[in-house]
């Protein structure tokens, strides 16, 4: 998956040379927190609505008053993402640096942003069910052809896979958590038994052998 | 005036032999029904048009349905759920789909022209089945069709739907209703199919507030379900003051059920099926439709309905079940069937119960929070 995948365009910007008060109404009249700053059609800093509150605030030691320019309060140099980035990149940058934000660029020209709601977005897009589907956990021994064959035993049974999720667990072992089309993921639990898988989800019920 | 309704046509709904929504189980209930009450006289609903189903399903995937059914199965079927996974193509399929869906209009419409007030279909409630494709065993979704029916005789209704999977198709069709109020109470989309239905699952925009979600976790038994069911239901009638409600009385929830992981008995049943009635009797002058669902142990699934038959009568169901009758059938499903219609064998007692309940009910408290100011209740 990657940022243009999750990114959103086209962006609301802002100029260097805008006020704070004027930052503040665009922001509010979009529903959004972070404005790239632009100059001459190029990304030269970002300014959030935090920015803008904590400039202004009484509290804070030097306020700037609503007729400020967005350029003194602006965070400059900005950290931009490309389109082709893997969001988990771009997830470990923002992780990284504490951001909430990026403005996604393509050579010079800003194309998107990537905010940490896209990266929730992906996450649910990631593990969630996008479609009807089972949910089955199986623990494999974090081996060389391990996964295939888990894979080839769905692939058999004319079985889709819509997502797949793993994890590393303690022991040299994975966590597979698989979403698959199919209702009857009892019957597929017994099946993956039989031929030596270890199922964590659905486990056997005793008393309806 | 207590109508039934049933035709055999319904069997024609047949996923083949190995298929767990068997047809086998209504000929098993049909004749039970028979020989319990000398007086089971169902009505014979007429067969849905393809206008009927337009009403809630798209044009392009009826006709894939169609030509499927015609032994012309398009490229791609399986973009429309039809593949060859849990609802795999057959051969007539269109046909016995709509006997399903003419089922439940009837039902429907008997309440709306005020010919009975209580009408059990005793088929259907296929709540799977979404706008364009197939899922979960359900081709056509007659419950969708029997509430665009009853919306266009100004009624409002409250779907109530005790699967023990998430009504998702019938939740997204009326997402955005507020004429509708859809509460599904599930074992939680976290570990079984179709994996929807979370308690923040409530609608959008006008509609917003009027999807109830309730997510129960694995294990849960009659005490708890009770307990949330009426706190939610209740509400849900307070609240929204229908004047129909719509009942898909799956059975899956037993805890004989092969595909899920809840642990009721016919007791928990009971209690709900009435507690659905006398909220009936209170709130829409006792107007209701009750279809079947899912329901996957042939002996849970059938004691279950028969008790939903006498019940909705207002009668008192048999204590024993018929020996020729459950003779014949052990002998034709090779397996043992209870011979009381109410469990003897009860599930053995789960560890976990008050976490499993704790965590039910703070989901309960979560959802009427959450919807409470959608509704405005006074």
């Amino acid at each position: 998956m990657l940022v243009r995948d999750v990114m959103h365009s086209p962006v609301v910007t802002i100029s260097t040379g805008a006020t704070l008060e004027e930052a503040n109404t665009l922001m509010w009249e979009q529903g959004i927190r972070h404005l790239p700053v632009v100059e001459a059609g190029r990304v030269v800093g970002i300014i959030t609505d935090r920015d803008v509150r904590l400039a202004t605030s009484e509290l804070s030691p030097m306020p700037y008053t609503p007729q400020s320019r967005v350029e003194e309060v602006m965070t400059s140099p900005v950290l931009t993402a490309d389109p082709m980035d893997p969001v988990e990149e771009a997830a470990r940058v923002m992780r990284d640096r504490k951001i909430g934000c990026m403005p996604v660029v393509d050579g010079r020209e800003l194309v998107g942003i990537i905010t940490g709601i896209d990266l929730l977005d992906a996450l649910v897009a990631l593990t969630g069910a996008q479609l009807p589907s089972g949910r089955i956990e199986v623990r494999l021994p974090d081996r060389p052809g391990k996964l295939a064959k888990l894979a080839a035993f769905f692939a058999e049974r004319g079985v889709n896979i819509h997502s797949l999720l793993t994890y590393p667990d303690e022991g040299g072992f994975v966590r597979n958590v698989l979403r698959v089309d199919s209702l009857e993921t009892r019957k597929l639990a017994e099946g993956l038994r039989e031929a030596g898988f270890e199922v964590l989800w659905p486990p056997e019920k005793p008393w309806s052998r | 005036m207590v109508q039934v309704v049933y035709r055999p046509e319904y069997l024609t709904y047949d996923f083949g032999p190995d298929h767990p929504f068997s047809p086998l189980r209504l000929a098993m209930l049909s004749e039970l029904l028979q020989e319990l009450d000398p007086g089971f006289k169902p009505r014979a609903p007429e067969q849905a048009t393809r206008d009927d189903v337009l009403r809630v399903h798209a044009e392009r995937y009826v006709r894939r349905v169609e030509d499927a059914s015609h032994g012309q199965p398009p490229p791609d079927l399986a973009e429309y759920g039809l593949g060859a996974g849990d609802t795999p193509a057959f051969a007539g399929m269109d046909a016995a789909a709509r006997w399903l869906v003419g089922g439940s209009l009837a039902a429907a419409r008997m309440v709306s022209e005020g010919e009975a007030r209580r009408v059990l279909q005793l088929g259907g409630g296929l709540h799977h089945a979404q706008f364009d494709r197939a899922s979960g065993f359900c081709v056509y979704n007659d419950l969708a069709v029997a509430i665009h029916h009853l919306l266009e005789a100004g009624m409002r209704v409250l779907y109530v739907d005790v699967d023990v999977h998430h009504g998702d198709g019938v939740q997204w069709l009326f997402y955005k209703d507020p004429r509708v109020l859809t509460l599904s109470l599930h074992e939680s989309g976290r570990y079984l199919f179709p994996g929807t239905g979370g308690v923040y699952e409530i609608g959008q925009g006008g509609g917003t507030g009027y999807s109830w979600n309730l997510p129960l976790e694995p294990y849960t038994g009659d005490a708890c379900y009770q307990e949330v069911f009426a706190r939610v239901f209740d509400r849900a009638l307070a609240w929204f003051r229908p004047d129909v409600i719509l009942l898909q009385a799956g059975a899956d929830a037993h805890f004989l059920d092969p595909l899920a992981d809840l642990v009721f008995t016919t007791h928990a049943y009971e209690r709900v099926f009435r507690s659905v009635l006398e909220g009936a009797e209170r709130y829409t002058e006792g107007r209701i439709v009750v279809t079947l669902g899912g329901g996957y142990s042939f002996d849970a699934a059938v004691r279950v309905w028969a008790l939903l038959y006498f019940l909705i009568q207002g009668r008192t169901p048999p204590q024993r079940l018929p020996e020729a009758w459950r003779l014949r059938w052990e002998t034709r499903l090779q397996r043992p069937l209870a011979a009381e219609l109410h469990d003897v064998q009860l599930p053995p007692e789960v560890p976990r119960r008050p976490e499993i309940a704790r965590y039910n009910e703070s989901n309960a408290l979560r959802l009427l929070e959450v919807v409470r100011k959608y509704l405005n209740p006074s």
